[in-house]
C-alpha cells in the first residue's frame, strides 16, 4: 500500500492541491489559491520528472505508472500553472475567480488518472472528473454563449458517456474483469470486442475532440473564457489520447483492426478540422477547429502502439509540443482579441508578440526546427513504420491545408493595418505565458532528445 | 592554432545568422549601417567559402563536422562537403552578397529585410552542407519561411497571393520529402539519418524504393520546378523584389536540383534508373514548355522566369542521363548538370537584377512599353545583352560548356531526346533577341526623360556576376575539375 501511494505521488499531490485550493476559495482567498496551485503543480511536475523511467503499476495493476502516465503528469501539471496564470489575467478580481483554479486542478487530476488507467473504473472516473470540472469552467461567465456552450458540452458528454458505460458494462460483464489488460480473452467473439471498443471510443473521442464526437468544441470554446478554452483544448485531450494508447496496446490487431478504425477517424478529424477552420472569422473558433485536426495527428502515434518503436516517443513529444504551441497561441489571442480583425497591425504594434504568434502557428503547421515539427516527424515515422503510409500522406496534405488556415492569422498581423488605434494591455501573467511557451517551443524543438527514450 | 581544427563549414553556415543577430541587437537607426553590417557579413561568408577551397577537400564527402544531437533515433549534426556541394556553396555566398548590395536601396523595414535575407543564406548553405536527413530538412523548410516573408513584404503588386501560393505549394513538396526521408530511415539497417551511410550503402529496395523515389521526385520536382509542378514559379519570381528573384532563381531552385543528385541518384539509384525514361520525358517537355511559354511573354521578368523553367529542364535531363548509364557519358552529363546549376545561378541572378534595375527606371516590366533604351542606359543595356547571350547558350559564356556537356552525354544514350530538347536553344535565342530588340533597340520615345544609368551600387552587384559568367564560359575547368573529381568518385 505504501509503495502504491508512492507510485502515484504526482497524482496525490495534485489531489491535495485541489482540495487545498478549494478550501482557500471557500475562505475567498483567490490569490492564495493561485499561489497554492503554482506550488502544488510545480511539486507534482518535479516528482513526475524525477520518476520518469519508472515502469510499474499501483493498486493491483489497476493504475499504470509508465512513460505515458508520468509524461502526462509532467506535461499537464506545468501546463495547468500556465492556464491558471491566463485565467488570473482574464478573470482577475471577479467574484468567483478562485473556483476556476480548483476546477482546473480537479480536471487535470482527471486527465492524469486517465493517462495511467489500467482499469476501466479509472478510465470512467478520469473522464467524469474531467468532464464535470470542465463543464463548470465553461459555464463560468454565466451569459448566453457560455451557458449554450456548457450545455452542449454537458449533453454531448452525457450521451457519449452513457454509450461508453453501456458498452463497457456489457464487455466487463462478459469477461468478468475490469482490468483493461484482461478485456481480451480468446473465447470472446470479435464482435463483442468490436462493440466494446467502439463504445469506448465514443467516450474517449468526445473527450479528445475527435470527429465525429467533436460537435461541442467550437461553441463551448467560444462561450467559455479564453483561458478556459485554452485549458480545454489541451488538458483533457492529452489525457484522453494517452488512455486510448493504453487501451489499444492491449488489443491484438488480429481481433479488432483498431488501427484501421483509428486511421479513418484520424483522416476525418484532420480533414474536417482543417477545412472548416478555413472559413472561421473568429480566432477562438478557428483554433477550436484546428484542435480537432491536431487530435487527428495524435492518432498517428496511437496507431503505432505495439507496432512502432516510435509510438510512445511520438505521443510524448507531440504532447509536449502541442501543449506549448497551443497555449501560446491562446495566450496571445487572449491579449489581442478574438476576431481576426483584432490581429491587424500587430506586427507594427507589437513586433515580438507577432513573431511569437507566428512561431506558435508555424509550429502547429509543423515547421522545423520548432517543437511541433519534431512531434509530427515522429508521428509520421510511427505511422509509416506501422504500415500506414497512406495515412501519413493524408496527414501531410492536411498540414498544407493547415498552413492556409494559420496564415489567415499571420497575414493580418504583418500585412494589414489596424483600423483604429488600439492599446491592448498584456497582463503580467499573459506575458509570462506567451514568452515562456515561445522560448520552449523553440528549445523543445532543438533539444528533443530530452523527451525521448520513453520506450 | 591548428588551421585544420577550425570547423570551417559550421562557421560558413552560421556566419550570416550571426550577422542577423548583430542587426537585431544593435537595431541600427540608419539603413546604411544595417546594410553595412549585412554586406560585411555576406562578404565574410564568401571569404569563408573561399577558405574552404584553399584548405581543399577530397572527392568524397569530406571535412566532416559531427556532433551528437538526438542520439535516440540516430540524428546528429553532420556537415560535409564534396565537389558537388562546394560550387553551390560558393554560388550561394556570391549571390547573397550581390543581392544584398543590390537591395541597399530598400528603405522600408530594412533591418528586418536584412535579417531575413541573412537567415535565408544560412538555411541555403545548410541545405548544401548537411549530411543528415533531419538537419537537411530543417534547413530546407526554413528557406520557405524566409522567402515567404521576403516576397509578401517587399514584393510587387500581387505579392501576397504570390507569397502564399509559393509557401503552400512548396510546403506540399517538402512534406513529401519528409515522408521519403522517414522511409529512408526506417528501411536502413541499423536505422540512421546519416546521409553518408545511406549513400554508401543504399538498402531500400522493391516497392518501398519505388515509392521513396517518387516521393523524392515530387518534392524536388516542385522545388526545381518541373512541368507540371512549375505553376508557382512565374508568380513568385515576378512578384518578388529583384534581389528576392535573384536568390529564388539562383539559389533556391538549386535546392531541388541538388536534391535530385544527392537523394534519388545516390540513395535510390536502382529506382531512378528504372524510372529514368519517365523523368527524361518530363525533363524534355519541361525544357520545351519553358521555352515556348517564355516566348509568349510580354512581361520581361516573367520571360526570364520561364527561361529558368527551360534551363531546369536541361539540368534534370542531365541528371537523368547519369541515372541511366554508368559509362563516361553519364558522368559527362552529370558534370554538365552540376555546372549548369552554377551557370544558371550566376546568369539568371544577374538577369533578374538587371530587370529589377530596368523596372526601377521605367516603372514597368512590359516590353511593349519600352524601346530604344540602349541610348539612355548603355551600360545597363550592354550588360543585359551579355547576360542574355549567356542565357541563350553563346559559346564563351557560362551556359555553353554546361549545356554542351549535358547534350553530349545524353546523345550517347538518348539521341532522339537530345534532338528534341535541343529545339529549346533556337527558341531561347529567338526570345532573347526579340527582347533585346524591343527594349534596347529601336527609337526612344520622345517624351522619355531618363534617369541615370546604373549607379555604383548596382554595378558592384552586377559586375561580379557578369565576371563569373565570363570566367565560367572561358575557363569552365576551374569548377569542372572539382565537380569531375566527385562524379568520378561516385563511380556511378
Amino acid at each position: 500500500m505504501a509503495t502504491d501511494l508512492l507510485n502515484i505521488l504526482p497524482q496525490l499531490i495534485v489531489l491535495v492541491t485541489a482540495v487545498t485550493v478549494l478550501c482557500l476559495e471557500m475562505a475567498r482567498r483567490p490569490l492564495a489559491g493561485l499561489w497554492c496551485l503554482v506550488i502544488g503543480m510545480a511539486a507534482a511536475t518535479g516528482v513526475a520528472v524525477d520518476m520518469l523511467g519508472t515502469e510499474t503499476t499501483a493498486f493491483s495493476t489497476t493504475f499504470r505508472v509508465d512513460a505515458l502516465s508520468l509524461w502526462a503528469a509532467a506535461i499537464l501539471s506545468p501546463a495547468t500553472i500556465l492556464f491558471a496564470l491566463l485565467a488570473r489575467a482574464e478573470l482577475k478580481d471577479q467574484a468567483r475567480e478562485g473556483t476556476i483554479y480548483s476546477l482546473m486542478i480537479f480536471a487535470t487530476l482527471g486527465a492524469m488518472i486517465l493517462a495511467g488507467s489500467g482499469d476501466v473504473m479509472f478510465l470512467v472516473l478520469g473522464i467524469l472528473i474531467g468532464t464535470l470540472a470542465g463543464m463548470a469552467m465553461a459555464a463560468y461567465p454565466r451569459n448566453d454563449p457560455s451557458s449554450e456552450g456548457a450545455t452542449k458540452y454537458f449533453i454531448y458528454g452525457s450521451v457519449a458517456g452513457a454509450i461508453m458505460l453501456f458498452g463497457l458494462t456489457y464487455w466487463v460483464g462478459l469477461t468478468g474483469t475490469t482490468l483493461i489488460s484482461a478485456l481480451i480473452s480468446p473465447d470472446l467473439s470479435p464482435v463483442i470486442v468490436m462493440f466494446g471498443f467502439i463504445t469506448l471510443l465514443a467516450g474517449i473521442g468526445y473527450t479528445a475532440s475527435l470527429f465525429p464526437f467533436h460537435f461541442w468544441i467550437p461553441d463551448t470554446f467560444e462561450g467559455a473564457p479564453v483561458s478556459v478554452a485554452a485549458y480545454l483544448s489541451v488538458v483533457p485531450k492529452i489525457g484522453a489520447l494517452f488512455v486510448l494508447a493504453q487501451v489499444v496496446r492491449e488489443i491484438p490487431v488480429s481481433v479488432v483492426d483498431w488501427p484501421l478504425i483509428l486511421a479513418v477517424l484520424a483522416v476525418l478529424s484532420m480533414t474536417f478540422g482543417n477545412v472548416v477552420a478555413l472559413w472561421q472569422d473568429n480566432v477562438i473558433r478557428l483554433l477550436a477547429y484546428s484542435t480537432i485536426a491536431q487530435s487527428g495527428y495524435f492518432l498517428l502515434g496511437v496507431i503505432g502502439m505495439g507496432q512502432s518503436g516510435l509510438a510512445i516517443d511520438s505521443l510524448v513529444v507531440f504532447g509536449v509540443a502541442y501543449a506549448l504551441m497551443n497555449t501560446g497561441a491562446f495566450a496571445i489571442t487572449l491579449a489581442e482579441g478574438t476576431r481576426l480583425d483584432d490581429f491587424k497591425g500587430v506586427g507594427r504594434r507589437r513586433p515580438w508578440q507577432a513573431v511569437g504568434m507566428t512561431i506558435f502557428l508555424l509550429s502547429l503547421v509543423g515547421m522545423p526546427p520548432l517543437a511541433g515539427f519534431v512531434g509530427k516527424f515522429l508521428l509520421f515515422g510511427s505511422a509509416i513504420e506501422s504500415g500506414y503510409t497512406w495515412l501519413a500522406v493524408i496527414a501531410i496534405l492536411n498540414s498544407a491545408i493547415s498552413l492556409a488556415v494559420y496564415m489567415r492569422i499571420v497575414v493580418p498581423m504583418f500585412f494589414q493595418e489596424a483600423e483604429e488605434e488600439q492599446t491592448k494591455l498584456y497582463a503580467p501573467g499573459t506575458s509570462f505565458v506567451w514568452i515562456s511557451t515561445f522560448i520552449l517551443t523553440i528549445v523543445a524543438g532543438i533539444g528533443v532528445q530530452w523527451f525521448l527514450g520513453g520506450g | 592554432m591548428d588551421f585544420s581544427s577550425i570547423p570551417l563549414l559550421t562557421i560558413t553556415t552560421f556566419l550570416p545568422v550571426v550577422g542577423a543577430l548583430v542587426v537585431m541587437v544593435l537595431r541600427p537607426k540608419k539603413t546604411e549601417t544595417a546594410y553595412a553590417i549585412g554586406i560585411a557579413t555576406t562578404a565574410l561568408t564568401l571569404l569563408s567559402a573561399i577558405l574552404i577551397w584553399i584548405r581543399g577537400f577530397g572527392p568524397g564527402l569530406s571535412l566532416i563536422e559531427e556532433f551528437s544531437w538526438i542520439p535516440s533515433i540516430g540524428i546528429a549534426y553532420r556537415l560535409g562537403i564534396d565537389g558537388i556541394s562546394f560550387p553551390l556553396v560558393l554560388l550561394t555566398a556570391l549571390l547573397f552578397l550581390t543581392a544584398l548590395i543590390f537591395s541597399a536601396k530598400i528603405k522600408e523595414k530594412a533591418n528586418i529585410f536584412i535579417q531575413l535575407v541573412l537567415m535565408l543564406e544560412t538555411a541555403s548553405l545548410g541545405v548544401f552542407l548537411s549530411l543528415d536527413l533531419f538537419l537537411f530538412y530543417v534547413f530546407f523548410e526554413i528557406t520557405l519561411v524566409g522567402m515567404y516573408f521576403v516576397i509578401a513584404k517587399w514584393g510587387h503588386e500581387h505579392r501576397k497571393k504570390a507569397a502564399l501560393t509559393f509557401f503552400i505549394y512548396t510546403l506540399v513538396g517538402s512534406l513529401f520529402l519528409l515522408l521519403a526521408f522517414l522511409a529512408l530511415y526506417l528501411f536502413s539497417d541499423p536505422n540512421t539519418f546519416d546521409m553518408r551511410e545511406l549513400i554508401a550503402n543504399p538498402q531500400i529496395t522493391g516497392l518501398a524504393a519505388t515509392l521513396t523515389f517518387w516521393g523524392l521526385f515530387i518534392a524536388f520536382a516542385i522545388k526545381t520546378p518541373l512541368f507540371p509542378f512549375h505553376t508557382w514559379l512565374p508568380l513568385a519570381h515576378t512578384e518578388a523584389p529583384a534581389a528576392g528573384s535573384a536568390i529564388l532563381a539562383g539559389v533556391l531552385l538549386k535546392l531541388g536540383t541538388y536534391g535530385f543528385i544527392r537523394f534519388p541518384l545516390q540513395m535510390t539509384p536502382d529506382a531512378f534508373r528504372e524510372f529514368a525514361p519517365y523523368v527524361i520525358v518530363i525533363a524534355v517537355f519541361t525544357a520545351l514548355y519553358g521555352a515556348f511559354v517564355a516566348l509568349a511573354q510580354t512581361d520581361i521578368k516573367r520571360m526570364v522566369a520561364y527561361t529558368s523553367v527551360n534551363h531546369m529542364g536541361y539540368l534534370v535531363f542531365g541528371i537523368a542521363i547519369a541515372a541511366v548509364t554508368t559509362t563516361t557519358s553519364g558522368m559527362i552529363a552529370l558534370d554538365g548538370a552540376v555546372l549548369q546549376m552554377i551557370s544558371h545561378g550566376v546568369v539568371t541572378g544577374v538577369l533578374f537584377l538587371l530587370v529589377g534595375a530596368l523596372q526601377d527606371r521605367t516603372g514597368t516590366r512590359e516590353m511593349s512599353e519600352m524601346s530604344g533604351l540602349l541610348k539612355v542606359y548603355p551600360i545597363l543595356g550592354w550588360l543585359f545583352i551579355v547576360a542574355a547571350f549567356a542565357s541563350l547558350g553563346l559559346p564563351g559564356l557560362a551556359h555553353f560548356p554546361a549545356e554542351f556537356q549535358i547534350f553530349l552525354g545524353g546523345f550517347d544514350v538518348y539521341p532522339v531526346a537530345v534532338g528534341i530538347i535541343i529545339i529549346g536553344l533556337p527558341l531561347t535565342t529567338a526570345l532573347y533577341l526579340r527582347a533585346i530588340q524591343k527594349v534596347f533597340l529601336g527609337t526612344l520615345p520622345k517624351e522619355f526623360s531618363g534617369v541615370s544609368d546604373l549607379n555604383r551600387r548596382e554595378l558592384w552587384a552586377i559586375v561580379p556576376l557578369i565576371a563569373g559568367t565570363v570566367i565560367i564560359g572561358i575557363y569552365p575547368n576551374s569548377l569542372l575539375s572539382l565537380i569531375h573529381a566527385t562524379t568520378n568518385f561516385f563511380g556511378l
